[in-house]
């Protein structure tokens, strides 16, 4: 199943509002999403538990993507993270 | 015509704004129906039907907020919506009711297991949605039961009045709408009024027919300090308002400068003046209000409402980062003070009739000690890993009635020491002294701990058999009670005959007048709410040992109640008008 790490650009990481914008991407995918930090891998689709993970500002995450179009959903999922989130990147 | 209402001052700072009236929702989860008595599809419908309409609600009041409050307040509720839309909290909750629980329960427990890692997490924003999750949830659950779930946000910055308000109520009303706070019951020392202080906010509580007196919408005066309400004041009256919420913003300005002075008379008698602390999330506030270490760092966060008992790392984490705020001062650890009233998934016990007087405190952690064991084993590993730039630690035994209970505990932390090779010298033991017994044996217990500390709140709940969170009766637990402070007197006399240095870590510290009270009687670090340090420390230093402990000795001798006792203290004190 595809899977990919990246870095979040954005100052609130995966809080607040980025949380929400990025599990609702997620919802989008038709099979399952889940985000994994630090070895803890939560359903992607669920902001509760995207914000149990508490991820910050430089911290890495792994996304993997499973199901129909897998690939395609990742892309999009990893395009937005690295676009910041609704979030001007910070560097 | 304007009405004059007197309440208890709770949280200073004054403000004049239209009431907003809060009614109670939320349903303790002990009270609801463990098990459902239809089919499994039956109670999965009523859950998602009930998580539905919550987030239609919420939406709608995200919407009103907006056009109200505008779009960043509205913010906050959205997020609520998301939360009862969210599928990971409906699929445990279907896992539960598929085990046989009621809808009520499994939803109850599902925001549980997100609220309790959210609370626990070192993140500010975190942990406040955590109490975000705590207002859905009893949305959800009053929906369930039938109940009016009443939508508790002002449309524009309000008075908010209430019967009584809880944590959660209070913090799910955005911070900018909230002008000040009234209760009609409570106390200085209820969760509530707490919250009010260390968020800044005005409040006074047990205001006695309150709700009788105001009207939605009409304008309320709310003084802090001094406990006056005023229902529709007059064009003079509210200039006062004003006036006074000036001069409150400016001593905030004055007080912020004492801030990285030590607490001390102004003879130079020195008095080492803490922060009690809650969880993660209270450290910048304690920090910023120049609290020299804590007199009572509370763990039961780590605990409660965790499906498995948290491991030493779990506790590390959150002991370093404590020790660390606070280089070279003291810190005080109270190990975890649970109780029938807040059972544990991982220890369970049988309910209580009367969990005040039960399995509690000390009562508890000796009879699973391997709870208190391995917290002991994340204290001392903490304290070696933050090494000697850190804070120093120290640990505190609560609901202790005995020597003999302590003697036992600390037998406990010995042993654990032993076996984790750690050296105890430099590591102080003691006993928060709560429970009357334990205060009329003082004596006994000191000589065999480095330290006292006395936990004002409940040790007056229990004196005078008065829960303090019942405002009929929370008048009568007043500490300046001449034979109250004399019992206090005794017990720092008892340490230090003893070698024991003795603490207060009660709400009671925090109050100007009571705080020199305590000083007078000999106390030797106050630990009180975060945001009252910068008060009492300026207090302190207009003020010699001496008149201290002339004042507080007259007081004992002759006033014959608490309020008169307090007249007397800020009399030859000078402290202005007694604040009840």
């Amino acid at each position: 199943m595809p899977e990919r790490s990246v870095i979040l650009p954005n100052p609130s990481g995966l809080h607040a509002r980025p949380a929400k914008v990025f599990a609702k991407a997620a919802a989008a995918a038709a099979g399952e999403v889940t985000v994994t930090k630090d070895g803890r891998q939560v359903n992607a689709k669920s902001v509760l538990s995207v914000l149990t993970l508490d991820c910050h500002h430089g911290d890495e995450i792994v996304i993997r993507v499973e199901g129909d179009g897998a690939e395609g959903s990742l892309d999009e999922l990893v395009r937005l993270v690295e676009s910041g989130l609704g979030e001007e990147p910070a560097t | 015509m304007s009405t004059s209402l007197k309440g208890t001052a709770a949280a200073p700072g004054a403000a004049a704004a239209p009431a907003f009236i809060v009614e109670a929702t939320a349903v303790p989860p002990e009270s609801l129906p463990a098990t459902h008595a239809g089919s499994v599809d039956d109670e999965v419908g009523r859950l998602n039907e009930a998580l539905g309409r919550a987030e239609a609600e919420l939406r709608e009041l995200a919407e009103r907020v907006a056009a109200s409050a505008g779009e960043d307040e509205a913010e906050i509720f959205e997020a609520h919506a998301e939360f009862a839309a969210d599928p990971e909290l409906a699929s445990q909750a279907k896992e539960a009711i598929k085990r046989g629980a009621s809808a009520e329960r499994a939803v109850s427990q599902a925001f549980e297991s997100f609220r309790v890692v959210l609370a626990s997490s070192q993140s500010e924003y975190l942990a406040a949605r955590a109490a975000d999750l705590a207002d859905v949830r009893d949305r959800v659950v009053a929906i369930l039961l039938g109940k009016d779930t009443g939508v508790p946000v002002p449309a524009e910055r309000s008075v908010i009045a209430a019967f009584e308000l809880t944590p959660s109520q209070t913090a799910s009303i955005p911070r900018d709408l909230i002008a000040a706070v009234v209760t009609e019951t409570g106390s200085p020392t209820s969760h509530a009024a707490i919250l009010a202080r260390s968020l800044g906010i005005p409040a006074v509580v047990a205001c006695h027919e309150l709700l009788d007196h105001i009207e939605p919408g009409v304008v309320v005066a709310i003084d802090g300090r001094s406990g006056d309400v005023t229902v529709a004041p007059d064009e003079f009256e509210l200039r006062a308002i004003e006036e006074r919420r000036l001069r409150e913003e400016e001593r905030r300005v004055e007080l912020t400068a004492l801030r990285d002075e030590p607490g001390r008379t102004g003879d130079g008698h020195r008095v080492e003046l803490a922060a009690n602390l809650g969880s993660p999330e209270d450290l910048p506030v304690a920090i910023e209000a120049g609290a020299e270490g804590s007199g009572l760092v509370r763990t039961e966060f780590l605990f409660i409402g965790r499906r498995a008992a948290p491991s030493v790392d779990d506790q590390v984490s959150y002991y370093s980062e404590v020790l660390r705020a606070f280089p070279g001062r003291r810190v005080v650890f109270r190990t975890m003070d649970i109780g029938a009233d807040k059972p544990l998934d991982f220890a369970a016990q049988p309910p209580e009739e009367n969990p005040a007087l039960g399995v509690r405190g000390i009562r508890l952690s000796l009879l699973e000690s391997g709870l208190l064991e391995t917290q002991l084993r994340a204290l001392l590993r903490a304290a070696s890993e933050v090494g000697d730039g850190a804070g120093r630690l120290a640990i505190m035994f609560p609901m202790i009635s005995t020597a003999a209970e302590f003697v036992r505990a600390k037998e406990i932390c010995v042993a654990v020491a032993r076996g984790a090779d750690v050296d105890l010298d430099g590591i102080e033991i003691g006993a928060m002294i709560e429970v009357p017994a334990a205060a009329l044996s003082a004596a006994r217990i000191a000589a065999r701990a480095d330290f006292l500390s006395i936990g004002t709140n409940d040790l007056l709940q229990y004196l005078f058999a008065a829960d303090r969170l019942n405002g009929r009766v929370s008048e009568l637990a007043d500490v300046c009670e001449p034979d109250v402070l004399s019992l206090i007197g005794g017990i720092i006399r008892a340490g230090h005959e003893n070698s024991a240095w003795v603490g207060i870590c009660g709400e009671s510290a925090s109050d100007p007048i009571v705080a020199a009270a305590l000083v007078g009687l000999g106390a030797d670090e106050l630990s009180m709410t975060r945001v009252a340090i910068p008060e009492v420390k300026d207090t302190l230093r207009r003020l010699t040992v001496e008149a201290c402990r002339g004042a507080v000795a007259v007081a004992i001798k002759e006033a014959s109640d608490g309020s008169e006792a307090r007249s007397i203290l800020a009399e030859r004190l000078d402290l202005g008008a007694p604040s009840t």
